[in-house]
């Protein structure tokens, strides 16, 4: 076994550090450039924000405070309270009953026939993709390689199984 | 205010500079200018000899930095530069032959002058193929000439409407600002709420409603149709505005949404974003059919386009040749991926992450920075160009062409995993700020950016555009994919409110800058000053009623 050459080693290592001193002085270059020019002048607030935005996290994440951001509501800003399910009541403009507010979405679904009948027959994100592009209006999607914006759907709603993080990508329903 | 007239400030010339200037004005410049080449990514290099390797005058070495004088053209190495400045007398200033930049021997630092940008940009276009007609360069054949007086927007400025009367209301919550109320849920409906919230204080959309731009009763002379969106949307501004501050039942206006988008149709798990867009473009389609889809300089007139509606503009640039093709979209909104670069291996399985680990944080910038950056499309999708007459790997870049009134951007949180043939929703932390400058996300500034930041009057720049805004909402999700919540931020006269279907309550703003943001609403600076000046103020609808009925699904109509 042969010894290596260290000419051959102190050579790489020379051709090495010249390219990584090129390198360097690019950026340095790039940077200068940016800083003389003043194209970074935002340099000062976006720091300032970033600071604000770690100051609120760790604010919150700080468990001797009091949770300012749980869901249990005493009274709003102008005094009132609400139940959980809105009480209101009024007449369905569908078929006249009269419906409390906290339901009427589920009751109008089936008044007017929507729903589970109308996405048993076509799926949603299909003929809202297929909406968007015949209309010509509105495209959200700007780039032929993108995925169309209906896959990345946030949902809400009452949790059908309680606990499970992931789903599959048709939706079931409960 | 905002309208800063360069988008960068001129170096003063070292002494130096000038001195050689004064002597001998561009003439070293043009020479140097044959001596360019300028590489397919748009670098511009001095190579005097194609085959020669430059070698320092001095040690004849070829490592390291290399200067040529502006002069003599003799060219040194860092080493010795100052030996040929001592050597010469008034050999002063040299350039950079890797980068083309102008290097001062005796101030020892890189110094600038626009003539000399000038003349390497001009090279660049010469020799990039394609010329003045793409590389980003545009020509006034797009309409680019025309500015569009965007902050002169006729109906949107709440001054000017006559149905306003400032009132003063005795009651002890007029303290609060006029038009938050809280909206009641109707059964999984949240996602309509949080974005009605937004839509609701959006400057241009607020202003062109309560100044009865879109008036009820003259609508339904002219279309005949009994149910109206805008209509409906209408009735929610006067209900909202009113005064009351009781949650209020947008039901009519669902029933309306739905009749519009039936496939959209059903109460449960409904996507926010989804539903924003829907809303738009019913909008759209209305408003088209009663202006007769009138057109200003290209651009709809509809409010939801005036609003919303900006322009994107897409680069793919040849990698061999540097030919570059560009195209147009029109967009309502900006769809960003997180910037998840920055997470260690171990955060990828969804853990908190810790103030104190130094594994960095996603921020607003750093997604803006990946929408708009050259991105190296795959050896699968190889694309015909045009200059080579073949398939060649390419790289994509977008950039904003136009930005609308009002921003809005939207954040990607869901991840599908092909292999798996499963989705999962992305809880990490997004850091967004209160201000936001796209001025780097123009189209100007990323063209400019491509040529080396040269100091170069780029035609199409129209600095009477403000890229400066201000956000005004934050539209936050809470829990897991498939059953969530979604709560709107409101932030109005400099006080934020969450709002959380009926519930509304004054927050701090350290609370909405921990939270999970899903939808991020931004406004140009000088509509969100107009904006937050005087919200004192009640419309009277035509029928003297200042209190619509809070369900708006009784008969109304006259």
């Amino acid at each position: 076994m042969s010894v290596p050459n260290e000419d051959n080693t102190q050579l790489s290592s020379h051709f090495y550090g010249d390219l990584l001193d090129s390198i360097i002085v690019d950026v340095a270059s790039e940077c200068h450039r940016i800083a003389k020019l003043g194209l970074d002048h935002n340099l000062e607030e976006e720091e300032e924000e970033m600071r604000l935005s770690a100051q609120a996290r760790a604010r919150v994440t700080d468990p001797s405070n009091s949770g300012e951001t749980n869901n249990k509501y005493v009274v709003d800003i102008f005094g009132q309270t609400h139940p959980s399910i809105a009480s209101e009541i009024f007449e369905c403009m569908n078929c006249g009953r009269s419906i409390s507010a906290g339901r009427f979405a589920p009751h109008l679904e089936k008044c007017m026939g929507k729903g589970r009948k109308a996405r048993l027959k076509v799926t949603r994100s299909t003929t809202s993709a297929q909406n968007r592009y015949s209309r010509g209006s509105p495209v959200s999607t700007y780039s032929p390689f993108s995925n169309p914006t209906s896959t990345h759907i946030l949902s809400n709603g009452t949790p059908s199984v309680a606990g499970e993080e992931y789903s599959n990508g048709t939706y079931e329903g409960p | 205010m905002c309208a800063r007239n360069s988008l960068y400030t001129n170096p003063k010339p070292c002494k130096h500079l000038a001195d050689y200037k004064l002597r001998h004005g561009f003439n070293g410049y043009d020479s140097l200018q044959n001596c360019l080449k300028i590489t397919p990514n748009g670098r511009a290099r001095v190579d005097k000899h194609n085959t020669k390797i430059p070698r320092c005058n001095f040690c004849n070495g070829s490592q390291g930095r290399l200067y040529i004088c502006l002069i003599c053209s003799a060219i040194s190495c860092s080493s010795h530069i100052l030996l040929h400045t001592q050597s010469e007398k008034g050999h002063e200033v040299a350039v950079d032959m890797e980068r083309s930049e102008l290097y001062c021997c005796l101030c020892r630092d890189q110094v600038y002058d626009p003539d000399f940008d000038k003349v390497v940009v001009s090279k660049q276009v010469k020799d990039l193929p394609g010329g003045s007609k793409s590389n980003g360069f545009e020509g006034g054949c797009d309409g680019s000439s025309k500015r569009k007086r965007l902050d002169s927007g006729i109906g949107l400025d709440l001054k000017k409407s006559k149905l306003l009367i400032t009132m003063r209301d005795r009651r002890a919550k007029s303290c609060y600002p006029l038009g938050l109320r809280g909206l009641n849920n109707l059964g999984s409906t949240c996602f309509m709420n949080s974005v009605l919230q937004a839509l609701l204080h959006a400057p241009p959309l607020r202003n062109y409603f309560l100044s009865d731009r879109h008036n009820s009763f003259q609508c339904r002379k002219k279309s005949g149709e009994k149910v109206c969106l805008l209509c409906d949307i209408d009735a929610l501004y006067s209900a909202m505005f009113s005064g009351d501050r009781t949650p209020y039942s947008p039901a009519q206006f669902l029933y309306s949404w739905w009749q519009h988008s039936s496939n959209l149709a059903s109460y449960e798990e409904q996507d926010a974003h989804e539903f924003f867009i829907s809303v738009l473009d019913v909008i759209h389609e209305k408003e088209s059919k009663m202006l007769n889809s009138r057109k200003d300089d290209g651009y709809c007139q509809c409010i939801a386009h005036r609003a919303f509606s900006g322009l994107l503009r897409s680069d793919v640039t040849c990698i061999s040749c540097g030919f570059t093709s560009t195209t147009y979209d029109p967009c309502v909104d900006i769809s960003l991926n997180l910037d998840t670069s920055i997470l260690s291996p171990s955060d990828v399985a969804n853990k908190p992450i810790k103030p104190d680990e130094k594994t960095g944080v996603s921020t607003l910038s750093g997604c803006l920075n990946l929408f708009t950056g050259a991105e190296k499309l795959g050896s699968d999708q190889k694309l015909h160009c045009q200059n080579c007459q073949e398939l060649r790997d390419s790289s994509k870049q977008l950039s904003i062409r136009r930005l609308p009134l009002v921003l809005c951007l939207h954040i990607k949180r869901v991840e599908h995993s092909l292999v798996r043939k499963m989705s999962r929703k992305i809880n990490q932390y997004l850091q967004f700020p209160f201000s936001l400058d796209m001025t780097p996300y123009l189209s100007s500034s990323i063209t400019r950016n491509r040529f080396g930041n040269r100091i170069f009057a780029f035609e199409y720049e129209n600095s009477d555009s403000c890229a400066e805004y201000e956000i005004f909402s934050v539209i936050a999700h809470s829990g897991m994919l498939e059953s969530g919540h979604y709560v709107t931020y409101l932030r109005l006269k400099n006080q934020w409110y969450k709002c959380d279907d009926a519930w509304v309550s004054e927050v701090d703003e350290g609370i909405v800058r921990a939270s999970q943001c899903y939808m991020l609403f931004y406004v140009q600076k000088p509509l969100f000053y107009k904006a937050n000046e005087d919200t004192r103020c009640v419309r009277i609808s035509p029928r003297r009623d200042p209190f619509s009925s809070t369900a708006g699904c009784s008969s109304n109509a006259k």
